[in-house]
Parts: structure tokens; C-alpha cells; sequence
């Protein structure tokens, strides 16, 4: 299995996670994907990469570094990001009673492991 | 924005405002302009239209010299701008979308918002007979008058 | 000075970690020495974040202080770290009283009842407003509470005051709230104007998800985290702290942050 399917592999096992896709996030495509039905990749993948994106120059105009995590909570689920090299993005769908702090730990462990 | 049909109005004026395009036409496959935003000056829109529709005729043939099915579209990455060439079916007929993006927009996001601005245009498109097709000698005065109208002058 | 209270601040003073502070602003607030005790209790939160007792603690002083809004804050912090503490309930529970709610007022005492049923106080109250329910025939007047001023900035009695708070209008317009860089740069303003853009392009990723509206955004990075919040449905409200403070807590204080931006609003709007 390829780095990359592992990565994808681990976060959507994670309880409560409906899908995990890798992004270029300039471009706001997919680059690898491991989706549960009902999920639209390429519109959280587009979605995403923008929203990182506008969060990446908000953070830095704060005087801060480049995010690690991002956290999008909504009323039915949330939308997880863990920026990694080369403008690549993690991102996971995940339902309202989903793990959050474990697909955190393994979602910033994957995305420093892509390099 | 303009538009010589007033039902794509709607859908092409979502699209601008989800997707950040700079530069937006939409037009039949033989060239025809449908709806035109962001362009100044209609020189620049009739030779738009007309290298969109080569572009596209180009890449269809290459696509059935292959032996696939048509493309879904095709997109130029520039420096500064770039611009995606999309062919799609509508109850008028084939129609092609040509889309210039800058930076502040990702090509992801013009294309998730195309295909929406599409389906809405093939839902709200009016169910009535074609229009017959245009004879060499009415060619010149429709398309003046087209560009009239895409310009907004009387 | 009584005796206990010198020793307790010698202690304290001895070891400043210790939680000698518990008592000693108990002590100093018994002794009715408000001012003291909210500066000792103040200092044992930000110590003791996760400590329901300190929170406990500091409520029972800014309710004696007359800071009502406040000591509901702390009770509710203490609620969320032990969400069985009497004493937080039957804070609460009066809070609700003064207020005129005495359906949460009921709530919250038996609740406490059932958290502490050795505390004869309760059944007490609870019975007292049941009584009153009946005669007032479901309705309950509170005493009239004192007009509160407007207050000047939208965080005021947050912990923090203004600083690394903004609050922000649709059009990316700062209405309060600071943000500096440590040279002590106002960054505010250019902040500002990157948040109207989060805020519609966090609801349209949700929409178009499938997940509803959106609620908060928390963004980390490693010399900082945010939180990203919308008080009301064009202002969006933003909260930033270095890493001294756990991001769940950050949470609730931008929570609390949000609900005074919110009420700021409707005063002044």
C-alpha cells in the first residue's frame, strides 16, 4: 500500500470519520481520496483548499505561522484539515459525534509523514 | 455581465459571484456568443469565441482519434491567469464555457461551480423548438446584433 | 490582618503553586475584602485552568462583588469541568432566580439536589419557589434589577479585556477588540479585512457539504492558536492566545467572548 493510501487508511479509521482526502490545495483538486458515500470529494476538495487557503493568510496576517490544523465545526459534522508539504492538505469529513482529538493526533501525524 | 437570453441570467450570475472568474463566455459550438462577462471590447470577444471553439473542435477530434469519449474540458495554467475550456450539452445545443482565473480562485472552485452553473442552465433553459439555424447571408447582422446586445449599446 | 490570613499569604507567598490560595481568598471573602479576594482568585484560575474548585471559587467572589455576568461565567466553567458541582448548580440556580427565570432556577437546584443531597439548604429553596410559582400563578417577578450601563467595549469583565480579541463586521470593518504583534504593531485592521471573506467562504464549504450552518473555526499553529466565531449572522469574532492556554478552553472562553459581543450588539445597535 502506498504512503499516501496509508495515510488516507489510518484517518478513516478513525470512529466517526466519513471520508479522508489528500488535496492540492492551490488548485482545490484531489489527489488521492477514501470517501463513504454521500461525500462529494471534489467539492471538499475545492471547498477546502480554498478556505485553508484564506485561513493560511488570515493566521499569518495575526503574526502567526503557518496552521498545523484547522477545525471547521458545524451544526452536522465537521470538516478537519492538517496542512502538509508542498501545498498538499489532508482533509476529513467527519460526523458530529466523530472522534475529533484522535483523527487530530492522527491526521498531524500523517501530514508531517508525507514529506 | 450580458446575456442574449434572459434564463441564463441567473445561473451565470451565481457562477461569477462563487467562483471569482475574471473573465466568463459562454457560446454555441460553431462560436455563437451566448452571454460574455468581463470583456471591454467586442473585438476581443468574437476572436475569444472564435479560438475557444477551434480549441475545443481541436481537442474533441484528438479525443476521437483516441477512442474516448469527449473531454470534460481542458485547462491553460498561467503565470498570472489561467483559463479552462469546457464543452457541455444544453437543450439548445452544444455550448462551450471559457473561464479566465486569477490567483485569488482555484481551478477546483471554477470547475465545482461550472458544472453547478451548467445543470442549472440545462434545467432552466426553455423547453421550446430550436431556433432555426442561422443562413450565411443573416450571419453578419445576427452576430452585430448580438454584439450589440452583449455590450449593452442600442 | 486576622491570624489565618497571614498565614495563608505566607504560605502563598512561600509556594505559589500551592492551592493555598483556595483558602485564602475564602478567608478574605468571609472577611468581606472583595477586591483581595477576586485578585488572589483570579490569580489560582489562570494557575489552575482546569481546577472547578478555583472557578467555583472566583464565582462566589464576583457574585459578592455584584458582577453577576461574571460569576455565571466562572459557575459555567466550573460546570463544564464537573458538571455535578452543587455549588456551581445552586450559583447558577440563583443567578436564574434574579433573573426572572425560575423555570432554569428550578432546574438548576434540583439538580444540585440530587449532585448533593446532604445540603438541607436546597430542598429549602426549591420548595420557596415552588410556593411562589403557585401564587403568582406561574409567574414570577424578580426585583428589579439596576439599569447596567452600556459597556464602552464589547469584552468588557473578559479575562484579557480587549486584547487578542476582534470583532468584525460583514464587511470586514474591526467594531472592537485588539490584536497586536509583539513589537506592538496594531494588527487589527488587516486582520479585520480577512475575515469577512473566512466567514462567507466557512459557510458556503458547509452548505455546499451538507453540514449545516457553520459554527467555529479553530486554527493552530505552532507560536499560536485562533478561534473563529459569528456572535451574530454578519459579525464574525476572532480569539487569539499563544499555546499557555489548552484549545478546548480557548473554546469556551471565545464562547464567552461571543455571548458579550452578542449583547454588546443588541445594546448599542
Amino acid at each position: 500500500m502506498s504512503t499516501v493510501q496509508g495515510v488516507l487508511d489510518r484517518v478513516t479509521r478513525v470512529p466517526g470519520v466519513r471520508g479522508a482526502l489528500l488535496v492540492s490545495a492551490g488548485d482545490g483538486l484531489i489527489v488521492a481520496e477514501q470517501l463513504m458515500d454521500g461525500v462529494d470529494g471534489r467539492a471538499a476538495a475545492a471547498l477546502t483548499g480554498s478556505l485553508v487557503g484564506r485561513l493560511t493568510r488570515t493566521a499569518q496576517q495575526a503574526g502567526l505561522e503557518r496552521p498545523a490544523f484547522v477545525h471547521l465545526r458545524a451544526e452536522a459534522g465537521s470538516v478537519l484539515a492538517a496542512p502538509g508539504p508542498d501545498d498538499l492538505v489532508l482533509v476529513a469529513v467527519v460526523a458530529p459525534d466523530a472522534n475529533v482529538g484522535l483523527a487530530r493526533l492522527e491526521m498531524i501525524d500523517a501530514a508531517a509523514r508525507l514529506s | 455581465m450580458r446575456a442574449l437570453e434572459p434564463w441564463v441570467v441567473e445561473p451565470l450570475e451565481v457562477f461569477l459571484a462563487e467562483s471569482s472568474a475574471r473573465l466568463t463566455l459562454l457560446m454555441t459550438s460553431s462560436g455563437q456568443v451566448v452571454a460574455q462577462h468581463g470583456f471591454s471590447r467586442s473585438l476581443d470577444v468574437m476572436t475569444a469565441a472564435a479560438l475557444g471553439a477551434g480549441i475545443v473542435a481541436s481537442t474533441e477530434e484528438i479525443a476521437r482519434l483516441m477512442g474516448v469519449t469527449r473531454f470534460a474540458g481542458l485547462v491553460h495554467h498561467g503565470e498570472r491567469q489561467s483559463c479552462m475550456l469546457s464543452a457541455f450539452g444544453t437543450p439548445r445545443g452544444r455550448w462551450i464555457g471559457l473561464v479566465v482565473f486569477g490567483p485569488e480562485t482555484s481551478v477546483g472552485i471554477v470547475q465545482l461551480f461550472f458544472e453547478q452553473m451548467v445543470a442549472q442552465l440545462v434545467s432552466s433553459a426553455p423547453r421550446e423548438q430550436a431556433p432555426p439555424p442561422t443562413l450565411a447571408e443573416n450571419f453578419e447582422s445576427e452576430l452585430d446584433a448580438s454584439l450589440k446586445a452583449l455590450f449593452g449599446r442600442t | 490582618m486576622s491570624e489565618d490570613i497571614r498565614v495563608l499569604t505566607a504560605r502563598l507567598a512561600d509556594e505559589p503553586s500551592s492551592l493555598a490560595f483556595l483558602e485564602l481568598a475564602e478567608a478574605l471573602r468571609r472577611r468581606g475584602q472583595l477586591d483581595a479576594a477576586c485578585k488572589v482568585a483570579r490569580g489560582g484560575v489562570s494557575r489552575y485552568p482546569g481546577l472547578a474548585d478555583a472557578h467555583d471559587l472566583l464565582a462566589r467572589v464576583l457574585s459578592d462583588q455584584g458582577d453577576l455576568a461574571g460569576a455565571f461565567d466562572a459557575w459555567s466553567s466550573a460546570l463544564q469541568l464537573d458538571p455535578m458541582r452543587a455549588g456551581a448548580l445552586k450559583g447558577i440556580g440563583f443567578l436564574y432566580f434574579r433573573a426572572g427565570d425560575v423555570v432554569a432556577a428550578l432546574d438548576h437546584l434540583q439538580r444540585a439536589a440530587q449532585a448533593d443531597p446532604d445540603d438541607a439548604s436546597i430542598p429549602v429553596a426549591i420548595a420557596r419557589l415552588r410556593g411562589e410559582v403557585r401564587e403568582n400563578g406561574g409567574r414570577h417577578e424578580a426585583p428589579a434589577p439596576s439599569p447596567a450601563p452600556p459597556a464602552a467595549t464589547p469584552f468588557e469583565g473578559i479575562e484579557g479585556g480587549e486584547e487578542g480579541f476582534l470583532l468584525v463586521d460583514g464587511g470586514g470593518l474591526r467594531l472592537g477588540g485588539m490584536l497586536r504583534a509583539p513589537s506592538g504593531e496594531d494588527l487589527g485592521d488587516r486582520v479585520a479585512a480577512q475575515l469577512a471573506g473566512v466567514s462567507r467562504e466557512a459557510a458556503r464549504a458547509t452548505r455546499i457539504l451538507g453540514l449545516g450552518p457553520w459554527h467555529s473555526i479553530a486554527v493552530e499553529s505552532p507560536n499560536g492558536q485562533l478561534i473563529l466565531a459569528a456572535p451574530t449572522a454578519d459579525t464574525v469574532l476572532l480569539t487569539a492566545r499563544d499555546h499557555g492556554i489548552p484549545l478546548a478552553r480557548l473554546g469556551l472562553l471565545a464562547e464567552r467572548a461571543a455571548r458579550a459581543a452578542r449583547s454588546w450588539l443588541e445594546r448599542v445597535g
